[in-house]
């Protein structure tokens, strides 16, 4: 029997980052594809549909992952991914930062945030739980 | 005893001696004179409280003398003595200010009374004058007061309207009528919840007509203007609320300073909490053992960790430096610091780190370059972010050249570099912390983005300032200005 590995896009402008999460997803028979910038991800979406993408908040603007949350959300083909931002900020803005997301996260269609930083154990656990098929 | 002074002017020398005897026995102080003219050099060498005068003097008459005598400032009690006694000179002399009139011939008894009178008299108007001139101060002090304490809330940066018990405006100061928009007869004497009512600040209004408080704070927002407002009630000795003080402090700046900093420290945290998950990722990827069992695949991953500690340890070095240079310590004195030695320090390590991209670094210093007037290590600073960069952003067989000069009564120190140049949009953005330009270009480059903060930081605390030219794909060139 024939399986397609699910395919996950991650969107961060750390390399590093990008690195240690396919190396060790690619461990466990997923295929990942990495964007160092919002225009990179959306060059790369052209041609793939992953089952879920992992966005950083803060790239170059501070607010990059919301902004390209949107662009993928209105997406006809795209729109029905699960997002999931991740960002290192979320708990040191507090209230402040959750009483917006309320609105930005409709907005953006995101599906999930995760607090920076994530482990590979942690992504794991998300993909599980939203990738689509 | 008896206390007091008393001046006999008379010309019959057995009368004076006569009425010193009985004064002196009486315990008086006691002067003498024979006429008008001794007389009145008698009160030049000192003051009498009581005069006792003649009416017929050999050189002139009793009430003349008053007159001369009142004229010279003289103010003791005066008691006219004469023999002619009638009810006309009487009232003649108390006319003309005699306070007393003695006929003569008098008893001792006569005279011990007609002193110890004028003396309590002279006392009692001694004690008048003093109380008058009491009250008189005390009202010029007031009035001074109340002078001064205008002037005071005049001159106030801040808002300051002070209203009656009734709640009608009783005082205004410039900022508080500029904010209300009118004039200051305008607002005098009218109430107050009408003049603060209908827009922001109509909570106010409401507040000093009936405070919930004698001490209340809020912050409210009028335009652009963040403002904290204290109403504060004022009560006399009784207790009695006599007023109420309304004060507006600007506190904008205060506000955005502090969100400055805010943003400040979120950006802080994302860029601690960023490598540090990187360096977690890698980590996990070994201990996970994604790769295999054989250690070699992961030796680059642990470098790059290591790299990343590396970077961490640089950015908090460099955070220290930027939250130092905000504050002058002590014994940081800037001192004449001549610049060419400092600077080929700087150029040597630059040149190691050119060399392996072939970029050249060279100086071009004027021969009468005069030192830099700032901290040694701040220079040291300034000169080796500048020329790193300057490397840093150079193309591959690039070169750098630092001139120092003096130019109008400035000391110049230019850094020149033939590298990737800056976006002139982004040219301002360039001295905030942690900004860096993100282009293809320098995608690859690694750096915190607080190099030139700390420059900024510096070369401002010396007094001096900052000048950046560039072009894009060509390159840019900063000039300190440092006071020569």
């Amino acid at each position: 029997m024939m399986t397609t590995a699910t395919t996950v896009l991650f969107v961060d402008d750390d390399r590093d980052f990008l690195e240690s999460k396919k190396v060790y997803l690619e461990a466990r028979g997923y295929r990942v594809l990495t964007a160092e910038s919002p225009d990179a991800a959306m060059a790369t979406l052209e041609d793939e549909t992953p089952a879920i993408i992992f966005l950083d908040l803060m790239m170059e603007h501070v607010d990059d992952g919301f902004r390209l949350g949107y662009r993928i959300g209105k997406d006809e083909r795209l729109g029905h991914i699960p997002l999931v931002m991740l960002s290192g900020v979320a708990a040191e803005t507090g209230t402040r930062f959750d009483g917006e997301a309320g609105g930005l996260r409709e907005w953006s269609r995101l599906t999930r945030f995760l607090d920076k930083p994530v482990t590979g154990q942690q992504v794991l656990a998300v993909i599980e739980e939203l990738a689509v098929a | 005893m008896s206390e007091g002074s008393i001046l006999i002017v008379d010309d019959e020398y057995g009368v004076r001696s006569g009425i010193r005897t009985i004064l002196e026995m009486d315990g008086y102080e006691v002067g003498e004179a024979g006429d008008g003219a001794a007389a009145l050099e008698a009160l030049k060498e000192r003051d009498y409280d009581v005069a006792l005068l003649d009416y017929r003097l050999p050189d002139t008459d009793g009430l003349s003398l008053l007159q001369t005598m009142k004229q010279r400032g003289c103010e003791a009690m005066v008691c006219m003595i004469t023999a002619y006694a009638n009810i006309d000179t009487a009232i003649a002399a108390t006319r003309q200010g005699v306070d007393f009139f003695l006929p003569k011939p008098f008893s001792p008894d006569d005279l011990e009374g007609v002193v110890a009178t004028l003396l309590r008299h002279k006392l009692a108007r001694t004690e008048a004058d003093r109380l008058r001139a009491e009250h008189e101060a005390s009202l010029l002090a007031l009035a001074e007061e109340k002078t001064q304490t205008h002037s005071l809330v005049s001159s106030l940066r801040d808002a300051v309207l002070v209203v009656n018990r009734d709640g009608d405006v009783v005082l205004a100061n410039p900022p508080m009528l500029d904010l209300l928009e009118r004039g200051d007869d305008e607002v005098l004497m009218r109430p107050a919840t009408e003049l603060l009512g209908g827009g922001a600040l109509a909570p106010l209004g409401e507040q000093l007509a009936a405070p919930a408080k004698d001490r209340t704070v809020r912050q409210l927002e009028l335009g652009e203007q963040a403002y904290m407002a204290s109403i504060v009630t004022f009560r006399d000795e009784a207790g009695e609320a006599r007023g109420r003080i309304l004060t507006l402090s600007d506190i904008s700046e205060v506000r955005r300073l502090a969100m400055e900093k805010q943003k400040f420290i979120r950006t802080m945290v994302h860029e601690l909490k960023s490598p540090l998950g990187s360096i977690k990722g890698l980590l996990e990827v070994v201990t996970d053992k994604s790769l295999g069992g054989d250690l070699d695949p992961y030796i680059p991953m642990i470098a790059r960790a290591d790299h990343r500690i590396d970077n961490l340890a640089l950015l908090i070095r460099d955070l220290l430096t930027l939250a130092r240079s905000e504050q002058t310590q002590e014994g940081e004195e800037p001192e004449l610091v001549p610049v060419a030695p400092v600077l080929d320090g700087v150029v040597e390590l630059a040149r190691e780190h050119g060399a392996q991209r072939g970029v050249t670094v060279t100086t071009e210093l004027a021969g009468d370059l005069p030192p830099a007037l700032i901290r040694p290590d701040d220079l040291q600073l300034v000169l080796s972010n500048l020329v790193g960069n300057a490397v840093k952003y150079n193309r591959d067989g690039g070169s750098v050249t630092v001139r120092g000069a003096i130019e109008d009564g400035w000391l110049r120190l230019e850094v020149a570099d033939t590298g990737i140049g800056i976006r002139e949009a982004n040219l301002t953005r360039l001295w905030d912390e942690f900004y860096r330009e993100t282009r293809d270009e320098t995608r690859e480059l690694e750096g915190n983005g607080l190099g030139l903060s700390i420059v900024k930081r510096l070369v401002e605390r010396a007094g001096g300032r900052l000048e950046v030219a560039s072009i894009e794909g060509e390159g840019s060139t900063f000039s300190v200005l440092l006071p020569a």
